[in-house]
C-alpha cells in the first residue's frame, strides 16, 4: 500500500515541476466551461423560458456542475501510457513489481486530486464573476448515489482510455490518434460535456444510454440535480457497472493480446 | 555615378522597378517550388501511416457532423440563437470552419515544432538559406484536412447561397476571410516565437485553438467584456463572426477598415516577435 | 605570427578576440524556490569562450578537441551563425556569419552528431530532393554530385529506406550526404562520430579525409574522441574552459609537450620494485610487464641501465600516448603561451 503512496506523492510533484503544463490545462478547461456556459446563457437569456425540459436555473447548474464532474471523470494520467508504448519504454515499466494497471490509477487518481483542488477555486472565481443560479443539492442520499456514480464513472473512464492507450501495441506511430477519436471527440459530444443529452430526441436518447459515455458525465450530473428519480437511478446505476465489468474483461483481454504481439516485435 | 543615381531613384526608373519585381517574383517561385515538395513530403508520410490518416480523418468529420447536429437541433428547439436562424447559425460555424481548417491545412508544422526545438534539430534549420519561419510555419501541409477542405468550401457556398448575399456582400465575405486567415497566421507566428523563447508550445497552441473555438457561435451570444475580448483581443469575432455577418450584409464599412488595419499590425506585430524570438535563441545555448 | 590582415582572402576563418557569455536562470527545485524565481530569477553568467582567436585557411582540415563543455561546439555555432557572439571579430568567407546570409549559408554546411536534418518518416533521398530545391542546385550539378557522394559512401542501398529504419551509422553516412549536396565552401562538424560503432567511425573518418583531399573544403572538426583527431587532423586547436590551450600541428604537439618517454619492461623474473623504482616513474605494473616513464634525454641511459641491471625478457620504448599529452593540457599541467597561427 505504501508503495502506492508513494506513487501518489511523486505523482503529483511531478505536476507541479510541470507546473506551467498544469497551469495551461487548467486554463484550457476554464475556458471550454465559459463557451458551454456562455452558448447556454444566451439561449436561455429570457427569465422563465422553458425549453428542453430545463428552465434557466437548472441549465446553468448543469454547466456549473460541469466544472466539478468534469475535473474528477475526465482527467486522466494514464493518456501517457501511449506514449509508453510507443516509445518502447513499457517493457521497463512491467519489469517493476508494480501492477501496471493500479500504478496508473494511483497515477490517475493524484492528478484527479490536483484537478479538483484547483476546479474548486475555478468554481468559486467563475460563481462570483458569472453569478449563476446554482441549485445545491440537500437530499444526503442522492448526495451518497451521486459520488458513487462518479466513482463509477471514474472506473469507466479509466478503463476506456487504458482501451484506447492499447492501440500502439499493433500500431507504434498512432499513439494519439486513438485519443483524439475516442477520448476527445467522442467523449465531448456524448457524455453530456457540451450539452445534457436529454435535448436530443428520445430515440437517440435511448442509443446513448446503451453507451457507456452518458455514465461519464450526464448521468452522474442527472441524479444530483434530481431529474432522474428511483428506480432510473437503479437501472443507471446498474448499466454503467455493467460497462465497467465489460472494458474490464475487453481490456484485459485487449491488452495481453497486445503484450504478445508487442513482444514479438522485440523492441 | 549613373548606377548609383539609378539605384536611388529606382522607384522613378522603369527597369528597376522591373528588376525588383523580378526578383520578388523569382523569390516567390523559389518559396512556392520549397512549399510544394515539402506538402509533398507530407503527403507521401501519410501514405506510409495510412492508418493514423484514416484515424484522424474520421475523427474530423465525426467531430464535424456531431457540431452540426447539435446546431441543427439547438437552433431549431430554441427558435433562433442570439437572433440567428439556422441557416445563419450554421453558416457562422462552416465560416468558422473555413478559417480553422484552412489554417490547420497549411500550419500543421507548428504543432511539430516542439520536437524540433527540444531535439536542437532546429538548428539545423536556421542553417539553410530558406527562411526559417517559413520551413517552420508551413512545412507540414496536413493531408487529412487537404481531403475535408473542399467539400467544406463547397458546404459553405450551398449554405451562404441560402442567404441570398449580393455579390458586394460576398466580396466582402471573401475579403474578410483573408483577412482573418492573415489574423490567423499571426497568431501562428506568435505561438512559434514563444515556443523558441519557452520551449512551452503545445499548450499556447491549444490555448489559442481553445479561444478561436469559441468562435464557432456567433461571438453575438458572448456577454461583455468577453464579446469585446473576442473581438479585439483574440479577435476571432473579426476572423469568423465579421465575414459571416458581411455576407449577411450586417457589416459597416469601418468594421472592415478597423479589421484590415488590424490584421495588417499583427502581421508586423508577429514578424517582428519572431526575429526578437530568434535573436534571444542566438544568445542562448540549446 | 599573430594577426593577419582583415581583408585577405586566403583567409576563408578570421576569428579575434571572440567572446561569448550567457546569461543562465538559476533552476531550482521545490515550490518556494520556483516562486522566488518567477519573481526575482537568479541569474548566472557563464562564460563559454574567453577571448579565443585562431584563422583558418581554405582546405584545412582542423581538429577542436576539448573535453565536454570546453567551448568546442559554441565555437562551431558561432562560426556557422547560430549563436551571436558577445565580443570579438568573426569572419567566415568575407561573411559576418551571424548575419546568416542565404548567399553565405549556401556556401557552409553543418553537420551535428545526432541531430538530423533527414525527414524521419521518409527515404533519405526526398530529403535530398528537397535540398536540392532549397539550395537551387541545377540537374546535372545535383545529379553529378549525389552520385560522386553516393558512391563515396557507398550508400546506394541506403537511399530508398524510410530513414527511422536505419541504424545510426547508416543515418550518419546519409546526413553527411544530404550536406554535401551543395559542395559546400566549408563544413563544420561537431562531433559526427559520437553514438557510432569502430567501424562506422572509421568509415566517417575515411569519408571526411577523401572529401577534404578531392575538394579542398575547409573542415572544422570537434570532438572528445582522440582517434578522430589524430586519424584526420594535421592541425588541432586544444580547447578547455573556453579558452585555447594549444593550436597547431599535432606532431608539435607530441614535440613539444611529450618530454617524457614510455618504456615497457617484459621481465623474465621477479624483481625487486624499489630498485626499478629508482630509474624512472613506474606507471603500471602488471607481471610481466613493467610500465614506466621517463625524461625524453634520459631514455637511452634508462634503458640501458635496465638491460644490464634486470632479467628482460622484452623492452620496447614509446611515445608518450597523445591522449595523456591531451588530457594533462585539459588539466592545465601543461599549456601554450602563444596560440601561433602555423604557416
Amino acid at each position: 500500500m505504501s508503495k502506492y503512496l508513494q506513487v501518489f506523492k511523486i505523482s503529483l510533484e511531478q505536476e507541479f515541476a510541470y507546473r506551467l503544463n498544469f497551469i495551461m490545462w487548467r486554463i484550457r478547461n476554464v475556458l471550454q466551461i465559459l463557451v458551454v456556459f456562455f452558448l447556454w446563457d444566451s439561449i436561455f437569456y429570457f427569465q422563465g423560458r422553458e425549453l428542453f425540459g430545463y428552465d434557466r436555473d437548472k441549465i446553468l447548474t448543469y454547466v456549473f456542475g460541469l466544472i466539478f464532474v468534469k475535473a474528477f471523470v475526465l482527467s486522466a494520467r494514464a493518456q501517457d501510457v501511449a506514449g509508453e508504448i510507443g516509445r518502447g519504454e513499457i517493457l521497463n515499466s512491467l519489469l517493476k513489481p508494480l501492477n501496471y494497471f493500479k500504478y496508473w490509477l494511483t497515477r490517475d487518481i493524484s492528478s484527479k486530486s490536483l484537478n479538483l483542488f484547483f476546479a474548486v477555486i475555478e468554481f468559486g472565481f467563475l460563481f462570483i464573476i458569472l453569478k449563476p443560479p446554482f441549485f445545491f443539492q440537500t437530499n444526503p442520499l442522492i448526495i451518497f448515489l451521486f459520488f458513487l456514480c462518479i466513482l463509477i464513472a471514474m472506473f469507466i473512464f479509466y478503463l476506456i482510455v487504458f482501451l484506447v492507450n492499447a492501440i500502439p501495441f499493433w500500431a507504434p506511430e498512432m499513439s494519439w490518434g486513438g485519443h483524439f477519436l475516442v477520448t476527445i471527440i467522442l467523449v465531448e459530444f456524448l457524455s453530456g460535456s457540451l450539452f445534457p443529452l436529454d435535448i436530443l430526441p428520445q430515440n437517440i436518447q435511448n442509443i446513448l444510454n446503451l453507451t457507456p459515455f452518458p455514465y461519464l458525465i450526464y448521468f452522474p450530473l442527472q441524479v444530483y440535480l434530481g431529474k432522474i428519480e428511483g428506480l432510473l437511478i437503479l437501472k443507471g446505476i446498474i448499466i454503467s457497472v455493467v460497462w465497467v465489468l465489460v472494458l474490464w474483461f475487453v481490456m484485459n483481454w485487449i491488452w495481453k493480446k497486445g503484450l504478445k504481439a508487442y513482444q514479438a516485435y522485440g523492441r | 555615378m549613373e548606377d548609383k543615381k539609378e539605384t536611388k531613384n529606382f522607384h522613378l526608373n522603369f527597369s528597376a522597378f522591373f528588376e525588383k519585381s523580378e526578383i520578388i517574383f523569382r523569390r516567390l517561385g523559389y518559396y512556392f517550388r520549397i512549399w510544394f515538395m515539402m506538402s509533398k513530403n507530407s503527403f507521401l508520410m501519410f501514405l506510409n501511416q495510412k492508418s493514423v490518416f484514416v484515424i484522424f480523418l474520421t475523427g474530423k468529420i465525426l467531430r464535424f457532423l456531431f457540431y452540426i447536429f447539435f446546431l441543427i437541433f439547438l437552433v431549431k428547439g430554441a427558435d433562433g440563437l442570439a437572433g440567428y436562424n439556422t441557416n445563419q447559425a450554421i453558416f457562422f460555424f462552416l465560416t468558422f470552419m473555413v478559417v480553422d481548417t484552412t489554417a490547420q491545412f497549411l500550419y500543421r508544422d507548428v504543432y511539430r515544432f516542439r520536437q524540433l526545438i527540444v531535439t536542437g534539430d532546429f538548428d539545423l534549420v536556421l542553417v539553410k538559406p530558406v527562411n526559417a519561419l517559413f520551413r517552420v510555419l508551413m512545412g507540414g501541409a496536413d493531408v487529412a484536412d487537404l481531403m475535408t477542405l473542399p467539400p467544406l468550401y463547397l458546404a459553405t457556398i450551398y449554405v451562404g447561397n441560402l442567404l441570398s448575399p449580393t455579390p458586394a456582400h460576398v466580396f466582402l465575405y471573401l475579403f474578410l476571410i483573408i483577412v482573418g486567415l492573415m489574423i490567423s497566421t499571426a497568431f501562428h507566428i506568435i505561438v512559434l516565437s514563444f515556443g523558441i523563447i519557452t520551449f512551452e508550445i503545445d499548450h499556447s497552441i491549444m490555448i489559442y485553438r481553445d479561444i478561436s473555438n469559441m468562435g464557432r457561435f456567433p461571438i453575438d451570444i458572448y456577454k461583455e467584456p468577453l464579446k469585446s475580448a473576442l473581438t479585439y483581443f483574440v479577435p476571432i469575432g473579426i476572423m469568423v463572426t465579421l465575414p459571416a455577418k458581411a455576407l449577411m450584409g450586417l457589416v459597416n464599412f469601418q468594421s472592415v477598415i478597423v479589421a484590415f488595419l488590424l490584421s495588417i499590425l499583427l502581421t508586423i506585430a508577429s514578424t517582428r516577435f519572431w526575429k526578437f524570438a530568434l535573436s534571444k535563441y542566438s544568445s542562448a545555448s540549446s | 605570427m599573430g594577426k593577419n590582415l582583415k581583408n585577405t582572402s586566403e583567409n576563408t576563418v578570421i576569428v579575434e578576440h571572440l567572446v561569448k557569455n550567457f546569461e543562465v536562470v538559476e533552476k531550482k527545485g521545490g515550490f518556494l524556490d520556483g516562486l522566488k524565481n518567477l519573481v526575482s530569477p537568479q541569474k548566472k553568467l557563464v562564460e563559454a569562450l574567453k577571448n579565443i582567436s585562431f584563422s583558418i585557411s581554405q582546405g584545412e582540415l582542423v581538429g577542436f578537441i576539448g573535453p565536454n563543455g570546453a567551448g568546442k561546439t559554441t565555437t562551431l555555432k558561432v562560426l556557422s551563425g547560430l549563436l551571436y557572439p558577445t565580443s570579438g571579430f568573426t569572419q567566415v568567407l568575407g561573411y559576418a556569419p551571424w548575419d546568416r546570409k542565404p548567399d553565405y549559408l549556401k556556401q557552409i554546411s553543418l553537420v551535428m552528431g545526432q541531430k538530423n536534418q533527414l525527414w524521419w518518416d521518409l527515404p533519405a533521398i526526398e530529403t535530398f530532393k528537397l535540398n536540392k530545391a532549397i539550395y537551387e542546385l541545377p540537374d546535372s550539378v545535383y545529379k553529378k554530385n549525389l552520385e560522386e557522394l553516393v558512391d563515396l559512401m557507398d550508400a546506394k542501398n541506403l537511399l530508398y529506406t524510410q530513414v527511422r529504419r536505419l541504424s545510426l551509422g547508416q543515418r550518419m553516412k546519409l546526413e553527411l550526404i544530404a550536406s554535401l549536396l551543395h559542395k559546400p565552401k566549408i563544413l563544420f562538424l561537431d562531433e559526427p562520430t559520437i553514438g557510432l560503432d569502430v567501424v562506422a567511425q572509421q568509415k566517417v573518418r575515411d569519408f571526411i579525409f577523401d572529401y577534404n583531399r578531392r575538394y579542398k573544403a575547409t573542415i572544422i572538426l570537434t570532438s572528445h574522441n582522440m582517434e578522430d583527431l589524430m586519424d584526420l587532423a594535421k592541425r588541432v586547436i586544444v580547447i578547455n574552459k573556453g579558452e585555447i590551450m594549444f593550436d597547431g600541428n599535432l606532431k608539435e604537439l607530441i614535440n613539444e609537450f611529450a618530454k617524457e618517454k614510455v618504456i615497457k619492461v617484459y621481465l623474465s623474473k621477479n624483481t625487486d620494485m624499489k630498485e626499478v623504482e629508482k630509474i624512472g616513474k613506474v606507471k603500471r605494473v602488471n607481471f610481466p610487464q613493467i610500465t614506466l616513464s621517463v625524461p625524453r634525454e634520459a631514455t637511452a641511459v634508462a634503458a640501458s641501465e635496465i638491460l644490464q641491471n634486470f632479467p628482460v625478457a622484452d623492452l620496447t620504448i614509446e611515445e608518450e600516448p597523445v591522449e595523456e599529452i591531451i588530457r594533462r593540457i585539459f588539466k592545465g599541467e601543461i599549456s601554450q603561451k602563444n596560440t601561433s597561427v602555423p604557416s
